[in-house]
């Protein structure tokens, strides 16, 4: 060992048995081994960081095994990929970096399967490693044609060089004995146990002084209690007392379940043997193993399993024995007779393994070595259990055959099939009891939606088998964050309450449920009469999260028998694929296993930017400074803000609304009718001063007075969708070139239609809009605005504006003030005439139905948008950087009454705007943050809290939710990117399928039975942040969610149906 | 019941250099035995010359391989260029099958059998193969007047 390793030592795998023994845990340990160091180190490091009490693993490749390192080395020059970790030829100071990649944190053993080990052991010596297996007899006879004469001694000689290098390490060195699995499968347990025995006892006389005795899980748990019980007493009476020693138990090794479900309960059951009968060690395998190398994520996932059903085999639940329970006399009695039998023909116990074995004393059933005598049979009884067919000249009493019949050629197959049969025919019929588990991780709206359709389409069935669906939230279930019922009332909705419902259908004569209930202003109207305002008006969040609420108990009343709702409250940190299903592990450590998850996990808190950071940390820094990141309003620690302290407030969206009304009438302050159509603001002398800012300097405008009733639909004329499929099918858009000008014809089509039906009435609109429609349709979209223009004009109508979006968008762009009081007096101009333009409502003002076409036609955008229909540059700089903000900013405002209150804020000396490119910077000088504008000639306003009044949008690599790090480190989440023309770019959302929108993997593969809705799949989806349907036809927010229900339920009607390895056929 | 007159037919059992599963040989050994022949198994990772000092040790009617590690076709196909080239005729001449898993692409192996039986293998069965076959096609290739395994069991 090279002195930079020598301080470095791996940890004691012995002492951390006996330490994880003492704390009732039981060791797992993967199979695996790679090629090259940095993938072995990734392995080693994914198994340290797994949730279970680990041993790492480096398997040596097959050349290093026999000796042949010239052939290691040739392959690793062409580059080819070895089956296991070359040792050798990496050489001491890469295998001791590699095995430091557990952070020491748990020990390393070397598996290698070599009849002559002397060469890797000596590699092992040199890279400060202290654990391996093997064994004299279990490496030699199964695998190698080496003579028992050769392997002995070879044996004898490089166990005694390597405890001796070992400990000239300052280092414990530890054996393993693979006595305990000769063959996989078919051997009786007695030999079995025996051969490990006789292992212990030869590497002890050969220096060591640990040691772990092996046994291979066989057919028959219980027996398998029995033969590790018997194992103990053995290596107790026969094992040094100096020689410190623990049981490894394998998981089985012979032909594996062929399904994923059978596999995964073979592991159950070897981690429940492990535990009852006393082994403190489990050398897992994966339900992939049989057909090919398992990822690391399998690996992970096969421990952390075996970790579970190990910790429950502690508890009632395990039905199985304690090895104190069981009567393991047979087992013991032939074990003791072979290892005695043994002893008897001489004092060293190699030559006496080799006279052993050339008198037939120990016979290994079904092993083709010619020291191997061949003459024993080992069978599987009726009742399951591993018995010998024949015994040779094996000193085992007569009875121990007596009742066996001769092993066919065909009984041979049925006896190497048995255990893998038995499991996937006990986990078909497993499958076909337990229940069926839909999880929804998430119940906002989206969540809610998902399971309204599931229980409406389960409604009038009678499943097979019993249907649970959790609906999990760490907030508050049935209501989730944004819109739990405690918040502040002043935070408002942004939708009138007459256009939100969350029931799939409308009420009829029935009851309420699943599929038919109430509007949110229907039920507002018969929960809360006494405050319900109509059906145009804006309702609280909190409200919204009380009906969501309501929502829930109407689905959950609904439910058809065997069909369950579970609540579950607590936050998802983990999902991993197992098997057939999905575990989600819980933050308090909770576990729940389900056949399909839902992820509608809405907004996200993402890591701050380099700039927020910034200012984040110039405020840590200060005492008397507070920084309040972007989130949801009700989110912001805004209590603690001090009354008169002046707060900056950066952006003026719908975020910017909230913050404000929960700091002016969120605080005893009060709104009055002002005697001339306005409001005054009533302080109460608790509220800080507002400094609020955005580039455009321009509070988000309103919304037209809703004149739209509920089942009011609009149907476009020039943006219509089949023009934008029509598009679309000639490849990626270029929305500036391709799609905005239909959707801008749409607008001043309505613009100037609106006007032409206020003068005129409906029926000269229609003959206008025709006509428009009919020239603009024959000329093309360009000339839209003058088109429809001109024949407005004919019309009289040539005192309207023009209506430009840009214009409209940033209305004091390229303006300059000498003050700021020259600024409030033309933003309040602006918003007073916004406010009129919004009284005169979005179907009847020319303005605000204009841009409520934005809104109306968002599915159409979606249909150029999603899914990559434009072309990477125009997606990311016309859409995303121009189009999305200004279609927020015009269509997306709040009530008007929100503006007339800002109105009446400014007038107060509440708030201040404090202009357009308005600024904000910290001030080293004055210990303050600053705010400024670009457009005003004023001085920078120093304030005491910065509040971020913007709500992030999902980024997945700024995500830090462990549940989202979860997924996206295993690959099953992936950020989407669009690569369309050439120039590719990441939107940060999660890449989905196509409906029902499942997430796509690092590998391109669809994720089976786990979907993605809403928010985080922003990017390669838009407008995800919808939080309701509205009455009369399904919008896409319901079809989303009835399309992933139909998926979800398909599952339940395949229950008879095995699964097929995943993987098995690549 | 008559005794048959002829000798048991003789198999030598074997897999390639590369290959330590014996499962298979274990069933063939019991399959082959149940149907009346004679067999030397070679076991685990039989280099090249081991075989061909069984084949002249031997002198088997027939050699079958068995290959399960996606080896089969490398190993197999050198194997035979090495029996065949053998001085003794008895050696060179010695009907040989291979059977098994013998490559590492699943279905798409299937060319593979073609490239065998060029090699100079007498019948090559794939993964999938009909026992059946495999009985018929080794009486046939292990002379006429092999026992019929009817005839095998009756005996």
């Amino acid at each position: 060992m090279s002195a930079e390793l020598r301080n470095r030592p791996a940890a004691d795998i012995q002492s951390y048995v006996e330490q994880a023994a003492q704390e009732g845990r039981l060791v797992v340990q993967p199979r695996m081994g790679m090629s090259g160091p940095a993938e072995m180190a990734a392995g080693l490091r994914a198994v340290a960081a797994a949730r279970a009490r680990t041993v790492g693993t480096m398997t040596i490749d097959s050349y290093t095994r026999v000796e042949d390192i010239a052939g290691a080395r040739a392959a690793l020059a062409e580059g080819k990929h070895l089956n296991g970790f070359p040792i050798v030829n990496h050489g001491p100071v890469t295998t001791a970096r590699v095995a430091a990649a557990t952070g020491h944190r748990i020990p390393v053993q070397v598996r290698h399967g070599s009849a002559r080990p002397a060469h890797i052991f000596d590699a092992m010596v040199a890279a400060g490693l202290s654990a391996s297996e093997g064994g004299p007899v279990s490496y030699c006879l199964p695998y190698s044609r080496l003579p028992l004469a050769e392997a002995i001694p070879a044996w004898a000689d490089a166990t005694r060089r390597f405890a001796e290098g070992t400990a000239a390490n300052g280092l414990r060195a530890h054996l393993e004995t693979f006595g305990g699995c000769m063959l996989g499968q078919m051997c009786p347990p007695s030999l079995l146990v025996a051969i490990s025995v006789l292992e212990a006892m030869f590497f002890a006389q050969h220096g060591l002084t640990s040691v772990s005795l092996s046994y291979a899980q066989q057919t028959h748990p219980v027996q398998d209690i029995e033969a590790l019980a018997a194992l103990h007493h053995l290596a107790e009476t026969f094992l040094p007392a100096d020689v410190a020693r623990h049981v490894v138990l394998y998981t089985y090794m012979g032909v594996y379940p062929g399904t994923e479900a059978g596999a995964g309960l073979l592991l159950d059951t070897s981690a429940q043997v492990a535990v009852r009968g006393g082994a403190q060690r489990l050398i897992v395998k994966t339900a992939a193993e049989a057909h090919r190398i398992p990822t690391v994520g399998e690996n992970i996932a096969a421990l952390e399993r075996a970790t579970r059903k190990g910790r429950e085999a502690l508890t009632e639940e395990c039905e199985l024995p304690w090895a104190r329970q069981v009567d393991y006399e047979t087992v013991y009695t032939e074990a003791l007779a072979l290892i005695e039998a043994v002893l008897g023909l001489g004092p060293d116990i190699g030559p006496a393994l080799r006279k052993g074995f050339a008198t037939g004393l120990l016979d290994v059933p079904f092993c083709l070595h010619r020291d191997n005598t061949g003459a024993a049979q080992g069978t599987i009884g009726d009742d399951g259990r591993l018995r010998w067919a024949k015994t040779g000249a094996m000193p085992l009493p007569a009875h121990s055959s007596s009742t066996a019949r001769a092993v066919t050629s065909a009984r041979l197959l049925g006896m190497l099939r048995y255990t893998a049969d038995s499991h996937d025919q006990a986990a078909a019929a497993l499958d076909a009891a337990a229940p069926y588990r839909i999880a929804i991780v998430g119940s906002g709206p989206r969540g809610l939606s998902v399971a309204e359709r599931l229980a409406a389409r389960l409604q009038g069935e009678h499943p097979g088998r019993d249907v649970e669906i959790s609906i999990v939230d760490k907030v508050q279930v049935g209501a989730g964050r944004v819109w739990r019922t405690g918040q502040d009332t002043s935070f408002l909705m942004n939708t009138a309450c007459g256009e939100v419902t969350m029931f799939s259908g409308p009420m009829d004569d029935g009851p309420v449920r699943a599929g038919a209930g109430p509007t949110l202003a229907q039920w507002w109207s018969t929960a809360r009469p006494a405050d319900y305002p109509g059906p145009d008006a804006y309702a609280p969040r909190a409200l919204y999260g009380e009906y969501l609420q309501f929502h829930l108990d109407a689905i959950e009343t609904s439910l058809p028998a065997r069909v369950r709702l579970r609540r579950v409250a607590g936050e998802v940190t983990g999902a991993q694929r197992d098997g057939g299903t999905w575990q989600l592990s819980f933050a308090d450590g909770d576990q729940l296993t389900a056949d399909r998850v839902v992820m509608t996990t809405g907004h996200p808190v993402t890591e701050l930017s380099a700039d927020q950071a910034g200012l984040a940390a110039f405020a840590g820094a200060r005492p008397q400074l507070r920084y309040i990141r972007g989130d949801s309003a009700a989110d912001m620690p805004l209590s603690g803000i001090a009354p008169g302290a002046r707060v900056a407030v950066l952006g003026m969206g719908l975020s910017f609304y909230d913050v404000t009304a929960a700091l002016t009438c969120g605080r005893g302050g009060r709104f009055e009718d002002d005697g001339h159509g306005g409001l005054r603001y009533v302080p109460s002398g608790r509220e800080p001063r507002l400094v609020a800012g955005s580039r455009s300097g321009v509070p988000l405008p309103a919304r037209g007075r809703n004149q739209k009733g509920p089942d009011w639909r609009y149907t476009a004329r020039l943006f219509t969708p089949q023009r934008i499929r029509a598009l679309r099918s000639r490849g990626p858009l270029d929305f500036r070139r391709d799609v905005w000008p239909w959707l801008d014809a749409e607008m001043q089509l309505v613009y100037y239609a609106t006007a032409v039906r206020g003068r005129y009435g409906t029926e000269v609109e229609h003959a206008y809009t025709d006509s428009v429609v009919a020239e603009i349709a024959a000329a093309g979209a360009d000339a839209a605005e003058q088109t429809a223009r001109q024949l407005a004009e004919r019309f009289g109508l040539d005192l309207l504006p023009p209506l430009d979006v840009n214009r409209l968008a940033r209305p004091f762009a390229g303006c300059r003030f000498d003050s700021a009081k020259e600024y409030a007096a033309a933003l309040a101009e602006l918003i007073t005439a916004d406010v009129e333009q919004a009284r005169r409502g979005n179907l009847d003002g020319p303005l605000k139905a204009a841009l409520d076409v934005l809104r109306d036609v968002r599915g159409t955008i979606r249909l150029a948008v999603d899914h990559g229909g434009l072309t990477a540059a125009s997606h990311r700089e016309d859409f995303l950087g121009w189009f999305g903000p200004v279609s927020s900013f015009l269509a997306a405002g709040p009530p008007m009454v929100r503006l007339e209150q800002t109105l009446a804020l400014m007038d107060a000396g509440i708030l201040e705007v404090a202009g357009p490119d308005a600024r904000f910077g910290a001030d080293e000088d004055a210990g303050a943050f600053a705010v400024s504008s670009g457009q005003i000639d004023e001085a920078p306003q120093h304030c005491e809290v910065l509040i971020d009044a913007r709500i992030p949008g999902p980024d997945l690599a700024r995500d830090p939710a462990p549940l989202t790090r979860c997924l996206t480190r295993a690959g099953l989440w992936t950020s989407w990117a669009n690569t369309a023309g050439g120039r590719s770019f990441d939107t940060g959302g999660v890449a989905v399928t196509a409906s029902p929108y499942r997430p796509v993997d690092a590998d391109g593969t669809a994720a089976d039975g786990m979907y993605v809705l809403g928010i985080p799949t922003e990017g390669q989806r838009w407008f995800m942040q919808v939080g309701s349907s509205r009455p009369g036809p399904w919008t896409e927010f319901t079809k989303d969610a009835d399309a992933i229900a139909a998926d979800a339920l398909a599952g339940l009607r395949q229950t008879a149906r095995t699964r097929a390895l995943e993987g098995a056929n690549r | 019941m008559s005794v048959p007159v002829r000798h048991k037919r003789r198999i030598v059992l074997s897999t390639v250099s590369s290959d330590s599963h014996t499962w298979n040989l274990v069933f063939l050994q019991l399959l082959l035995e149940e149907g009346g022949y004679e067999v030397h198994n070679l076991g685990a990772c039989v280099p090249d010359e081991v075989l061909v000092e069984a084949v002249r040790r031997h002198r088997p009617d027939a050699v079958v391989i068995s290959s399960v590690n996606g080896h089969g076709h490398l190993d197999g196909a050198r194997m035979i260029r090495v029996l065949q080239a053998d001085a003794d005729p008895d050696v060179a001449g010695v009907p040989v099958m291979i059977g098994g898993k013998l490559g590492i692409r699943g279905a798409a192996d299937a060319d593979l059998a073609g490239e065998l039986i060029a090699a100079g293998f007498r019948a090559v069965f794939t993964e999938g193969a009909d026992p059946a076959d495999f009985g018929r096609t080794l009486n046939e290739l292990a002379g006429a007047g092999a026992l019929t395994a009817d005839e095998a069991v009756a005996a």
